[in-house]
């Protein structure tokens, strides 16, 4: 048996799930100021009567590292930085209590200049003096050469042992400096209270006799046991949308292009899936305004839902961007597009009257009929959202290419079905198809597919191998690896050994089963050359696991 | 200068072409903007919201036939590469005149200035001349009538050179190495446009070694003050990065923080690269440098990691050559509406220059004659009796036909008639006869052999 729960910002669901049928899910309202009760209070209502050695896996999404953020309760972190020509930090806007430190290695990863090992001790002691006891270490082309930073944390923990240290080129291989910094800077800020969180769940869990390994999602839908996410918490940010992603996607187990709408009470949220596979957001994931390392599905989240608050501007009725409260149904003090449905199909929720009258409330002053209103309000309803998925298809068409082969088959798709997710998909999704001429897909379980994602989501790494024979080293983009290689290493042997190292990292987190389920995602390979002859080559490739479901889950059942 | 309004970001199109090469070692190589791709990903400039990063995009056939003339087709002589850069270049053209950037950068491979209107083949590592394949666009779609293209890479633009030497209202502008030291050997003082067109292309001769100081004193004392009695519509930079200390092909002492300080000055409404061959030492450095002073960000903190151990200080012979030269192309150019007059009426019924052209890449040698029909109202129609020889066997000999932008009706009515009249007579001296239309925006070519014709 496997328990999937969804931690969102109002509400967390959860699902017990069993050979891909659903045998019961709970819901209740999210205690944003203690998230465990919220998620034992689903946990007891699924495991009642149910043998606690029969559930083989627990996995959640959480809003918590979001909260910490975004709510500045994150600990007082300092930002150390080795950044070496180029963009001057000093007159940017970064983060408080960052420092400069003098020291330089290129994109071949060469030392280009030595680090100021002065200005480090420098900054170990202000950081100390201000009572700052998280720091990140965060060197330009730390992935190509982590000399610098390494060198910059062992200085800074020699003289302040008691320093929480996180370094740029553990968080992030991928090239860019700015999301780097930023990612290791958030990551040292919420480390510590994502460990206390981790630990009381994992603790609270035994207390109740599970025993199954914990795995946490993240950002990029898959994902990872509870013990890796203590050195990544930052990658369980946006864990609820990409847990409504996974659940279309387990929905649906095909090779289609499928657009999933996640209609909910004050948003609608857009994710792609291409021919089977869900699309990333180009740039990472954006965190309080900072682009950042983390991979995260491409959604786009409209302030549109199904109770929107409807109201009458002038002679134009407006639907949202807020919510006021619940549809008027369902006792709410304004018309919502719930109430539009509700009314156009009979009142099949709550009270019809109440639908009804709030929706007179617009209609009489505009002249029209309840009907021409609620059907207007449907229509403005499914306008927006069919051209904001036409927005989304566009930007994806329009990506940068770097190759002729890339420009010339320029990726265009057709679009086979809408999945829709959350409690106003059934009555709204069908309108949205039927818009852009193709199939709708509304699940029984549409209502509960984040709890359902989270539960099947298997877990996900990506790794990309950059090789220099010329300077004989290889990295990974992953955990600060590196190391030395022969001067005959090829392509085949750059392959080899990324393959290699991803089943390492996969044994290592006890994750063995899924290692075979890698593919490679990147290979690029050029010459260096130096006058007319060729002195090397430089290799990058990338293997994933990509987002998939685990082994157990076929399909569902209902 | 006219200034529009539109939003603060410069748009960037980025486009390696990492699977595009002349030859495996040739500088022009998949591995030209590799470690520029490195920099500029790992500085994450893209992130910034001063930057808007364009997707690149095919130029369709018939942007390259509104300047080239392709033998024996445009398909044959634009691979799709060039048909990206090109299209690259018109992308950033489209963005500025629809408002959506102040400014752009085609940071784009293979590059164009060597490529003139006749193409034979493959010349100083190009083909098809970008800056005018998007010029022609910003004219044909956008109406723009004047324009200044200043070519600041270390060779002559001798292409964009001569697409524009007719030409009045296209201000030609190329600082470069001494043509006796450096390919393609042209771009000397006297070399100052078409009869009709005069002064309205300027050649500054660098000495090698001119630094940082040298260039920046051409720009302020010639560039600048020309542009602004010239006053074009946009500013496009043909910006070359081999003037670089580090540049294998040639023996100029500029730096990043020169280039940078240039496109500041200069301001350029779009930027196009062009060559550069120093692809670690100074390409990741020019480029962000080029990206940054477009975007006025600071690039005080931006130089080579061996920018220190050298002085770009101009030595005081090499500044008086400088201040001569810039000297005495003042004036030419201050005087050039009286010159271009004067020889109006000196000229007969039609002008006439002999040429040979010399393809480096592909050994191609080709004779031109061309003749440029002197007319009071107009820069007059264009035609080009062009024969080349391709080594021992292959000889190709072709006739083309310009009708400028700016061509009155009767200029117009008499190229056109002067094409039927070729494909007429059909003499067999010719294989393809050509017309460049660009008043209608209609190209044709004429295949003498199968007397069949295409239109574009």
């Amino acid at each position: 048996m496997l328990i999937g729960i969804d931690i969102g910002g109002t509400s967390t669901d959860g699902v017990l799930l069993q050979e891909g049928k659903i045998l019961s899910s709970a819901k209740c309202l999210t205690d944003e100021t203690d998230l465990q009760r919220s998620i034992f209070t689903i946990i007891d209502e699924l495991t009642q009567g149910v043998e606690k050695s029969n559930i083989t896996r627990v996995a959640l999404s959480t809003t918590l590292v979001t909260n910490i953020l975004a709510t500045g309760k994150g600990d007082k972190t300092a930002l150390v930085l080795i950044p070496g020509p180029g963009l001057n930090l000093k007159n940017m806007q970064l983060f408080p209590h960052t420092f400069i430190i003098d020291g330089a290695s290129d994109f071949r990863g060469r030392i280009i200049e030595p680090l100021n090992e002065e200005q480090v001790k420098k900054a170990g002691k202000l950081i100390s003096d201000a009572g700052i006891t998280k720091a990140a270490v965060v060197g330009k082309f730390s992935p190509r050469n982590s000399e610098h930073e390494r060198r910059a944390k062992e200085i800074l923990l020699k003289e302040y042992p008691k320093l929480e240290i996180t370094v740029g080129f553990e968080i992030s291989g991928q090239l860019n400096f700015l999301r780097r910094m930023a990612t290791a800077y958030y990551t040292a800020m919420t480390q510590e209270k994502w460990a206390k969180f981790a630990v009381s769940i994992e603790k609270a869990l035994r207390d109740r006799g599970i025993n199954s390994p914990v795995s946490i999602l993240k950002a990029d839908g898959g994902t990872m046991p509870l013990s890796i996410s203590l050195e990544h918490p930052c990658e369980t940010v946006f864990s609820g949308p990409a847990a409504s992603v996974m659940g279309a996607f387990a929905l649906t187990m095909d090779e289609e292009t499928s657009v999933v709408v996640d209609i909910g009470g004050t948003t609608t949220d857009l994710a792609l899936i291409l021919q089977g596979k869900p699309l990333y957001a180009s740039k990472g994931a954006i965190i309080e305004g900072h682009y950042t390392s983390i991979r995260s599905f491409n959604m786009l989240s409209i302030a549109l839902g199904g109770d929107s608050a409807v109201r009458l501007a002038g002679a134009q009725v407006t639907i949202g961007p807020d919510r006021v409260g619940l549809a008027a149904c369902f006792g709410g003090p304004i018309a919502t597009p719930t109430d539009a449905i509700n009314f156009l199909e009979d009142g099949e929720l709550g009270e019809l009257h109440l639908s009804q009258e709030a929706l007179e409330k617009i209609a009489a002053p505009l002249g029209i009929s309840v009907k021409e209103l609620a059907e207007l309000i449907v229509n403005q309803f499914v306008d927006s959202v069919e051209e904001n998925i036409k927005k989304m298809f566009k930007a994806w068409e329009e990506e940068p290419a770097y190759k002729v082969y890339e420009v010339v088959n320029k990726r265009s798709v057709q679009l086979d079905k809408v999945v829709g997710i959350g409690g106003a998909a059934k009555a709204f999704v069908p309108l949205i198809s039927k818009r852009l001429g193709c199939r709708s897909l509304v699940h029984s379980y549409a209502q509960v597919a984040n709890a359902l994602g989270a539960a099947v989501a298997r877990p996900t790494l990506s790794l990309i191998l950059h090789a220099d024979t010329q300077e004989k080293y290889y990295n990974l983009n992953f955990g600060g690896i590196s190391g030395k290689i022969p001067s005959n290493f090829n392509l085949d042997s750059a392959k080899e050994m990324a393959k290699k190292h991803l089943e390492e990292i996969m044994a290592k987190r006890g994750l063995v089963q899924f290692a075979n389920q890698s593919e490679f995602f990147l290979e690029e390979q050029f010459n260096t050359i130096s006058g007319y002859s060729t002195t090397g080559k430089l290799f990058d490739i990338g293997i994933q696991i990509a987002p998939g479901v685990i082994n157990e889950f076929r399909e569902v059942r209902s | 200068m006219k200034k529009r309004l539109c939003k603060e970001r410069t748009g960037l199109v980025f486009f390696p072409a990492f699977d595009w090469a002349i030859s495996p070692t040739h500088p022009e190589r998949e591995e030209r903007l590799l470690y520029t791709r490195d920099q500029l990903f790992e500085e994450g400039i893209m992130d910034l919201p001063q930057i808007l990063q364009l997707e690149p995009r095919l130029a369709e056939i018939k942007d390259i036939a509104r300047v080239h003339f392709c033998v024996p087709d445009i398909e044959f002589q634009a691979t799709k590469a060039h048909l990206i850069a090109a299209g690259s270049a018109i992308a950033i053209a489209d963005s500025l005149m629809k408002g959506e950037i102040k400014n752009g950068f085609a940071l784009v491979r293979p590059p164009g200035h060597h490529a003139m209107r006749v193409v034979h083949g493959n010349r100083g590592f190009c083909n098809i001349n970008n800056e005018a394949v998007m010029v022609e666009h910003l004219r044909k779609v956008y109406g723009i009538k004047r324009l200044a293209i200043i070519d600041t890479d270390v060779h002559h633009g001798d292409g964009t050179q001569d697409i524009y030497w007719h030409d009045p209202d296209v201000l030609f502008i190329s600082f470069h190495q001494d043509g006796r030291t450096l390919f393609p050997g042209s771009g000397f003082m006297d070399e100052l446009g078409g009869p009709l067109a005069f002064g309205t292309t300027l050649n500054i001769p660098l000495p090698p070694g001119t630094t940082d100081e040298g260039i920046l004193f051409v720009l302020d004392k010639l560039v600048l003050p020309v542009l602004d009695i010239f006053q074009p519509e946009l500013v496009i930079n043909s910006a070359g990065q081999d003037n670089h200390y580090k540049d294998p092909l040639a023996n100029m002492n500029f730096s990043t923080q020169g280039y940078a300080t240039l496109n500041k000055k200069l301001a350029p409404d779009i930027a196009v690269l062009e060559g550069g061959y120093s692809i670690e030492t100074a390409l990741p450095y020019i480029n962000m440098g080029i990206i940054m002073a477009m975007a006025g960000i600071d690039y005080s903190n931006l130089y080579e990691p061996d920018y220190y151990k050298y002085s770009f200080k101009e030595d005081s012979k090499r500044l008086k050559i400088l201040e001569t030269m810039v000297e005495q192309l003042f004036e030419v150019f201050n005087k050039r509406e009286v010159i271009q007059a004067n020889n109006r009426e000196k000229a007969g019924a039609f002008y006439e220059r002999q040429r040979h052209i010399f393809y480096d890449t592909d050994g191609i040698n080709e004779k031109q004659l061309e003749t440029v029909k002197v007319c009071p109202s107009c820069p007059g129609y264009i035609t080009i009796d062009s024969q080349a020889s391709h080594g021992r066997s292959k000889n190709s000999k072709i006739y083309c036909i310009v009708i400028p932008i700016q061509a009155c009706s009767d200029c117009q009515e008499k190229a056109r008639e002067k094409y039927e009249k070729k494909l007429m007579d059909n003499s067999g001296d010719f294989q393809y006869i050509y017309l460049q239309d660009r008043v209608a925006d209609n190209y044709r070519q004429y295949d003498c052999r199968k007397q069949k014709e295409i239109v574009l």
